[in-house]
């Protein structure tokens, strides 16, 4: 080994060191936070570890979607792109170990256990139009109890986290092995596995939103929320990748091999997973502003006005900023050819629109009623800045320096190349050209 | 019957393989010709980088297309629902960006569409019916397993004798001038 192999081990020996430092550091914050927050009955450090957990979640799920993507349309252009998002396949584990605490206290949270997702434990308070009621006496729960309930949900938990897992190990496996024994059955294998392997993980992305994200207000619904969730994942996955490509064609293993023509497609996707994004919120928000009932009104209504005063509130400006910050900059700039091309501009438009996302997610899981009895409408919503946003910030840290330690032990010790260099399509993911 | 005249169109130039051709390709490019084309029996990748072209100009079109689509669909309901004839339909406002967002949004595709479609045809000049690169005896060749470049007289630097001398010495077979018949 080279002097200066030897100094970039020990270089990523202290990243690593450091990131794992910082994932305690975070995930500790988040856990002191949890244990206090059960103790005062404060749910923001909850929401928090949610939100920072969420991020990372939807960029794996992003990633996993795209490998499958790629491997279904047997897409000449992409292996060299691929072998990144395999790695990143190896944080699913980690993630489900993140919502594990979360979990856990639904199962174990006593007469708290409903603290996070109030229809765990059908004796906590929620709100029926201004009253304060229990979970058990309201009829939208009544109706919904044979799929909101603690043990059903648990399992579905294990499910979801079971196909992502696994398909992430399954889709690490066929292209690693591929790269030992160079054999053309991983390449079939691997179509067949993402073939079964989309509607699963589909299906596993949409009731883990409607679950996770979606029933922290269980009155209310939507059928767009998966796809919502799934939009969003797909921009997040797209610019990591992006970044990640960026940061290995200059200075590490993808340079000369990453080519403009690779990342004006990536950019392209995410151009068009922009306007798609757009296209689902809007939707969303569209077809319950047509209708006009109440119980789906309500969730918009707390994210634009103060319900006691009916005066815009700090919500309305977030949900303004995802409207020009999260559609239309992104969808404007990356029209532009040579915004798509240049590397720094596009590395800018991609750290805006992950901003952006966690923004996105932000605005879906905190706002929410918390009960003030003596108020007109008998709840206040949950302001945009509060404890909240910390403890969001620490879990962010956390998860993000857990997960990105585990994608970067996956780059340093996995059993693969640099690039699968035995995939079929490895020439002609080489040679691209626009 | 009148005697059929005809003008000279271009200088023609035979090449056997791609690689030839992209070649003097970029040796044309470097003399400075400006009204010169390729003609090839499929894509070569990377010729019109070599050949000089700068990116379409279609997306401006697009572009112009969707904007004026947008504000036509604007227009259109803002005019019927809020001016000529103010109408409240289903509670809502007589004009607000969000319940007509469907028309906004189909019309600046479907005119986005028109503009990328027409536009192309303005900027390639189509339809047209005829070209005069048709006259080449052995046009039919490029569609086979020849590949030609050919000099238009309209070229500022075109000359005659030089320019035979020059396509004769980035590698060109068989130099025939092309004449487009007139009557």
């Amino acid at each position: 080994m080279s002097a200066q192999d030897s100094s970039t081990s020990d270089d990523n020996f202290d990243l690593s060191t450091k990131l794992l430092g910082g994932a305690i550091l975070g995930l500790g914050t988040g856990l002191a936070g949890l244990f206090f927050g059960l103790k005062s009955d404060d749910k923001s450090p909850f929401l928090g570890w949610l939100l920072g957990s969420a991020f990372w979640l939807s960029v794996a799920i992003g990633m996993l979607m795209l490998i499958m993507i790629f491997r279904v349309f047997n897409s000449e252009w992409t292996p060299i792109v691929r072998r990144q998002l395999e790695h990143g396949m190896a944080a699913f584990p980690w993630l489900a170990l993140c919502f594990a605490p979360l979990v856990a206290i639904a199962v174990f949270g006593g007469e708290n256990s409903g603290i996070l997702w109030s229809w765990v434990n059908p004796e906590t308070s929620t709100i029926e139009v201004t009253k304060e009621i229990k979970v058990e006496e309201d009829v939208l729960h009544q109706k919904k109890a044979s799929y909101l309930n603690l043990w059903f949900f648990v399992v579905r938990m294990i499910v979801y986290f079971g196909i992502f897992c696994g398909l992430g190990h399954w889709m690490r496996k066929v292209s690693f092995s591929q790269d030992r024994d160079g054999d053309p059955k991983w390449t079939h294998l691997g179509m067949k596995l993402s073939a079964a392997g989309i509607p699963a993980a589909a299906l596993a992305l949409t009731f883990g939103a409607f679950d996770m994200f979606m029933s922290l207000e269980y009155q209310w619904f939507s059928t767009m929320y998966g796809v919502w969730f799934f939009a969003g994942s797909i921009r997040a996955a797209l610019a990591v990748t992006i970044i990640c490509c960026l940061y290995l064609s200059t200075s590490g293993s993808l340079k000369g091999l990453y080519k403009q023509a690779h990342q004006y497609d990536l950019a392209c996707l995410s151009l068009a997973f922009t306007v798609f994004w757009a296209y689902i919120s809007f939707s969303q928000y569209f077809l319950i502003y047509s209708a006009n009932i109440p119980e789906e009104t309500f969730w918009y209504t707390i994210r634009e006005i103060d319900p006691n005063t009916g005066e815009r509130s700090g919500w309305f400006w977030v949900s303004m900023g995802l409207i020009f910050g999260h559609f239309f900059f992104p969808f404007l700039y990356l029209l532009f050819y040579r915004n798509k091309i240049v590397g720094p501009r596009l590395l800018f438009i991609v750290c805006w629109i992950l901003v952006f996302h966690l923004l996105d997610l932000y605005w879906n899981i905190i706002p929410g009623r918390e009960i003030v009895p003596g108020l007109i409408v008998g709840f206040e919503a949950r302001p945009v800045l509060g404890s909240h946003l910390l403890w969001g910030l620490a879990s962010l840290v956390g998860v993000g320096c857990l997960c990105v330690w585990s994608v970067l032990r996956s780059f340093q010790s996995a059993d693969a190349d640099d690039i699968p260099v035995r995939d079929p399509r490895i020439l002609e993911s080489l040679h691209h050209h626009e | 019957m009148t005697k059929v005249m005809d003008i000279k169109y271009g200088l023609s130039a035979t090449f056997n393989s791609a690689k030839d051709l992209f070649e003097a390709a970029g040796k044309v490019r470097e003399e400075g010709f400006t009204n010169w084309e390729c003609y090839t029996p499929m894509p070569v990748h990377g010729l019109d980088g070599q050949m000089g072209l700068p990116r379409s100009k279609v997306p401006c079109f697009t572009l112009a297309g969707g904007i004026t689509g947008f504000c036509t669909g604007m227009l259109i309901v803002w005019y019927m629902n809020a001016f000529d004839y103010p109408l409240i339909v289903g509670g809502k406002p007589y004009f607000s960006p969000i319940y007509p967002f469907p028309v906004f949004y189909e019309l600046t595709i479907l005119f986005s569409a028109f503009g990328t479609l027409f536009g192309m045809f303005f900027l390639n000049g189509l339809p047209r019916h005829n070209h005069p690169v048709m006259e080449h005896p052995k046009f039919g060749k490029c569609g086979d397993d020849k590949y030609f470049i050919v000099i238009e007289v309209e070229d500022p630097k075109f000359d005659d004798d030089e320019t035979q001398e020059f396509l004769k010495g980035v590698g060109g077979k068989s130099i025939i001038m092309i004449r487009e018949p007139i009557d």
